[in-house]
């Protein structure tokens, strides 16, 4: 954040109203459900959803990982319209035979975001001369200028400067991809067509704010034991354009805890026989339950090379953006 | 020597090997820093690294330190390291493997890992402001760093270098010399060495010999002249230093870039008492090729009473005894004395003593005065006659009752020269003899400057027995400590070696100005004494290999490892094997072989002759002489100082009264 102060000391001298505020999970990675059209999904590999016991596998001696995060904290209000400065991050990092990781790739981002109308040219000019870049959220629909729908707009965007850049270095990854290298994408694979058709790009999604199934099939799926998968389907629609096959697969024994314990989804390009490619990822993906992430709070789900990716950005992230674990005052319920 | 720092124009930035971090809970301070490493690292235990603030050196790069610390040089000797991962909780690493072990490696991704080292800060460039370590890059140190570091180059560099090497400090593949001040390791600024290990690793007795070689050939010679007194107390430890010992294209090569010629001594002296037969040597260099370089040491009257207290214990010296003893030393001995009963008396042997002791009884008996003769009481006189006429018997070959003493050539020590002396193989009571009365000498012939050396290194193994922290306070242990803490003013210093630096005496151990720690035993290293070692050090020490050492220097803040070639000297045990100690010689051969040593072209039979049927102790004292004045006719003066052949006198028959009535007459 090389030189904020200084714009935002001419910000608050313009007007703005200081403010520190770190919204909830504006660290992490939210699902957003609710924003994604309804997928359509057709079984490809059984004629009905089935449950399948994984076949033990080993890795593939290269696979690369690729994730990304996001931070972001209200800096000032201009009325009751928030501003934001962001810090959006991607990294792909590389696991060679010896099992360590490496950094392949990594790129940051940090923007100011606020509402379109909130930022006159010479706020602008002061802001873009700091090296930020500044992003206009979208206009409030209702126009109501209602706070929270406009902290909520100022998400959205900042989950879309990340989302473009895990996209791009996605894209840029796959194109370096050797013969029998294997890029694993924290997230779905269908934010990006270059990743949705590539035959050795996996989407490994933890968080199933989206289902893709439905009565019995649903049930079936989430509801697989430990060491299983189901039959693939395949994915039309939803956040992406470019078809995907799909899969439930779980790592951990949910019996006793949450459903969703220890299930994730798996998404590949689409092949010509999807029945034959499940088994060998599912048996490899599911070796990958050690390392354990924990003390993760989603070790159950998230992949220790995934992780590592996350921490490695988080490493590399400025400090100010995070509400600070040492304050003298209690947290705020804004 | 070594380069001075440079950096040429075309010289690359140097490549970092760590980073220095600082949290809350672990800061980086004045006199400590922590830094990390990648996994495979050169870095470990003893490793000597420096720390850039930024800068120079820091390619340009900007974050993570503050202003004004460019330029800022830290260097800092690693004490401690730690490796961790992210495990949050061993349970994890179980659950991630199901409880098989054999799983856990077979989990595709290594976790992330850490080595994070702690490191004591050597010295800092500039020395003011004194700051915490700035959060700079790690570098391994190169010969100038070392130099820089260890505060060498104050005494390493200039018109009147103090120099001597000790060792080479090696660590990732670099090796650079490191250095002692001369004028703290022989004075006069500070002196004394000690050196702790276990035994059995010819670690002690090796590290010495390839001190005092490097002493001997980089002693700066505006200091003046030194020479070395080694007390061999065990074996033949020090009984070849003269001799070449095998030595290994890496020791020669050591020794090459420590600048130390790889050769033996050229001057030694050895010196050993006899045995109790009075003509062999108790040494065990005793091999027909080496003997002639044994050197007698014979003690009379003279030269032991002075030492009475070391020969007799407390009870046998009271304060009347003393008194009695002072009376003789000084009224009596070496010169012309009557004993107030008409006799006149020149005390010079045990012989002499022991004459005037009977003329002193005979004359109080004669006379009746009484039980007084010269305000001391008769009990006193027989008390101290008793106990002094003891020791040449106590300490046989070492003493003698009469006859001349052969001595340490008081006055005309030589420069870099080694005195040997053995006593190896002489009672304890022998060696408290000997130890006392040369430590004396030493100091007595350099506070008077008349030596013949400007300065003396002398070596005492064993201090765990001569200088214990408990128990009695000895002679020897008196002696030891004067010369710890009066020494240097002397140029009397002190190299001291032990297996238990905690069971030596505080004042000798803490008055050693350069400390020297070889591999140590863990219950030793769990004393008071070793609490200032980080645990990590403690390990490193606790499995040093052979010819490893931690050296602390007053110019070091902090214990240095380095590594010493083995000593180009023939070790003892070897020295024996190649030399193997001849048998004892018959009375004669051994009268021979003294005397050959000092005319070689002396015909054996001749000397057989003239000691034929002679009394033995009329031989020895003769052979004595002889040693003593070293004429150049040895023969004649042998001849002479044996004195005329007496015939002996038959015993004549005794007239005997025949019994009036013998008694096989008697019927009963």
């Amino acid at each position: 954040m090389t030189g904020r102060r200084d714009w935002l000391t001419a910000l608050y001298a313009a007007g703005i109203t200081p403010a520190s505020f770190v919204p909830d999970a504006s660290a992490g990675r939210v699902a957003d459900p609710d924003e994604a059209p309804a997928p359509t999904v057709e079984l490809v590999e059984d004629d009905e959803l089935q449950v399948h016991a994984l076949v033990p596998g080993a890795p593939p001696a290269v696979v690369a990982f690729l994730d990304g995060i996001q931070q972001w904290k209200v800096v000032g209000y201009d009325g009751v319209r928030p501003i934001a400065v962001a810090y959006v991050a991607a990294a792909v990092r590389q696991r060679g035979p010896d099992g360590r990781l490496r950094t392949a790739q990594w790129e940051a981002r940090e923007l100011v975001v606020a509402a379109p109308d909130s930022l006159d040219d010479a706020r602008r000019r002061a802001i873009e001369a700091a090296g930020l870049e500044v992003v206009s959220a979208e206009a409030d629909p209702a126009g109501a200028g209602q706070p929270g729908q406009a902290l909520e707009s100022l998400r959205r965007e900042v989950r879309r400067a990340r989302q473009t850049l895990e996209r791009d270095m996605g894209r840029r990854a796959v194109e370096h991809l050797a013969k029998d290298e294997w890029l694993v994408v924290d997230g779905q694979l269908a934010i990006s067509a270059a990743l949705a058709r590539h035959p050795r790009a996996i989407g490994v999604i933890k968080s199933h704010g989206a289902e893709f199934l439905e009565g019995r099939h649903l049930e079936r799926a989430l509801t697989v034991p430990a060491a299983h998968r189901t039959s693939v389907f395949r994915v039309h629609g939803g956040h992406g354009r470019t078809e995907v096959d799909s899969w439930y697969l779980r790592l951990w024994p949910w019996e006793g805890r949450d459903l969703y314990y220890g299930l994730i989804r798996i998404e590949v390009a689409r092949g010509p026989d999807p029945g034959a490619r499940a088994p060998g990822i599912s048996g490899w993906l599911f070796a990958e339950r050690a390392t354990l992430s924990a003390p993760d709070a989603r070790f159950d789900r998230l992949l220790y090379p995934i992780h590592d990716v996350e921490t490695y950005l988080r490493s590399r992230a400025p400090g100010d953006l995070l509400a600070s674990p040492a304050s003298r005052l209690p947290r705020t319920g804004t | 020597m070594i380069e001075r720092p440079s950096q040429g124009p075309g010289d690359l930035p140097p490549v970092p090997v760590g980073r220095v971090v600082a949290t809350e809970q672990k800061p980086a301070t004045p006199h400590q820093f922590h830094f990390w490493t990648a996994t495979e690292t050169t870095v470990g235990i003893g490793a000597i690294v420096k720390v850039q603030g930024g800068g120079t050196g820091d390619g340009g790069r900007v974050g993570g330190r503050g202003k004004g610390e460019e330029g800022r040089v830290v260097y800092g000797v690693v004490t401690d390291g730690f490796a961790y991962s992210d495990l949050a909780s061993p349970l994890h690493d179980v659950i991630g493997a199901e409880g098989d072990p054999a799983r856990a490696r077979e989990a595709p991704t290594a976790r992330a890992e850490i080595r994070l080292w702690t490191a004591a800060v050597l010295r800092q460039i500039p020395e003011e402001p004194l700051q915490p370590v700035p959060l700079g890059d790690v570098h391994m140190a190169s010969d100038a760093d070392v130099a820089q570091a260890l505060r060498m180059d104050a005494y390493l560099h200039g018109a009147r270098p103090t120099a001597i090497p000790v060792g080479l400090y090696t660590s990732g593949g670099l090796e650079s010399p490191v250095y002692l001040d001369a004028d703290f390791l022989v004075g006069p600024e500070a002196a004394h060495l000690n050196i702790s290990g276990v035994s059995g690793l010819a670690t002690k007795t090796s590290a010495v010999e390839f001190l005092m070689g490097a002493i001997f050939q980089h002693f700066p010679p505006h200091r003046g002249s030194v020479a070395a007194v080694c007390f061999n107390v065990k074996g033949p430890d020090l009984l070849f230093l003269d001799q070449p010992g095998a030595l290994e294209d890496e020791d020669r090569r050591r020794y090459a870039r420590l600048a130390v010629d790889p050769a033996p001594f050229e001057r030694v002296r050895y010196f050993a008492p006899f045995k109790a037969d009075g003509v062999n040597l108790n040494t065990l260099r005793t091999n027909a090729e080496l003997a002639g370089t044994v050197e007698p040491l014979v003690w009379g009257l003279t030269e032991v009473l002075d030492f009475a207290e070391v020969l007799l214990n407390r009870d046998d010296i009271d304060a009347k005894a003393d008194a009695f003893i002072d009376f003789l030393a000084d009224r009596v001995v070496r010169r012309d004395f009557e004993d107030g009963f008409g006799g006149r008396h020149r005390v010079e042997t045990f012989a002499d003593l022991e004459r005037l002791f009977r003329s002193i009884f005979d004359g109080l008996e004669m006379a009746g005065r009484g039980d007084i003769w010269r305000t001391h009481h008769i009990a006193t006189i027989r008390k101290v006659r008793n106990r002094l006429g003891n020791v040449s018997t106590r300490c046989k070959g070492l003493v003698t009752d009469d006859g001349p003493s052969s001595d340490l050539p008081w006055g005309k020590f030589a420069d870099r020269t080694v005195y040997v002396i053995d006593v190896a193989n002489v009672d304890p009571l022998g060696q408290d003899l000997v130890f006392a009365r040369v430590v004396s000498g030493l100091r007595e012939h350099l506070e008077r400057r008349d030596l013949g050396v400007d300065a003396v290194v002398v070596f005492v193994d064993e201090l765990n027995k001569y200088a214990p922290a408990d128990g009695p306070e000895t002679y020897v242990k008196k002696m030891l400590l004067d010369i710890s803490e009066r020494g240097r003013y002397l140029g009397l210093v002190l190299f001291g070696a032990e297996q238990f630096r905690s069971q030596v005496h505080r004042r000798v151990v803490g008055n050693a100005a350069t400390q020297v720690f070889g591999r140590m035993d863990a219950d030793e290293l769990a004393t008071p004494g070793y609490q200032v070692l980080s645990p990590a050090t403690k390990i490193k020490l606790a499995t040093l290999p052979i010819g490893e050492l931690m050296v602390r220097h007053p110019h070091f803040t902090q214990p240095i490892f380095v590594r010493f070639p083995r000593p180009a000297v023939l070790r003892g045990r070897d020295g024996v094997e190649r030399y193997p100690p001849a048998e004892d010689l018959p009375f004669e051969e051994a009268v021979v072989r003294q005397l050959a040593r000092l005319d070689p072209g002396m015909r054996p039979n001749q000397v057989k002759d003239l000691i034929t049927d002679r009394d033995e102790s009329d031989v020895r004292r003769a052979l004595g002489a002889v040693r003593r004045e070293r004429p150049v006719d040895v023969l004649a003066l042998f001849r002479k100082r044996l004195g005329s052949r007496v015939a002996p006198e038959g015993v004549r028959e005794r007239a005997a009264v025949q019994p009036l009535n013998p008694i096989a007459e008697e019927p009963y």
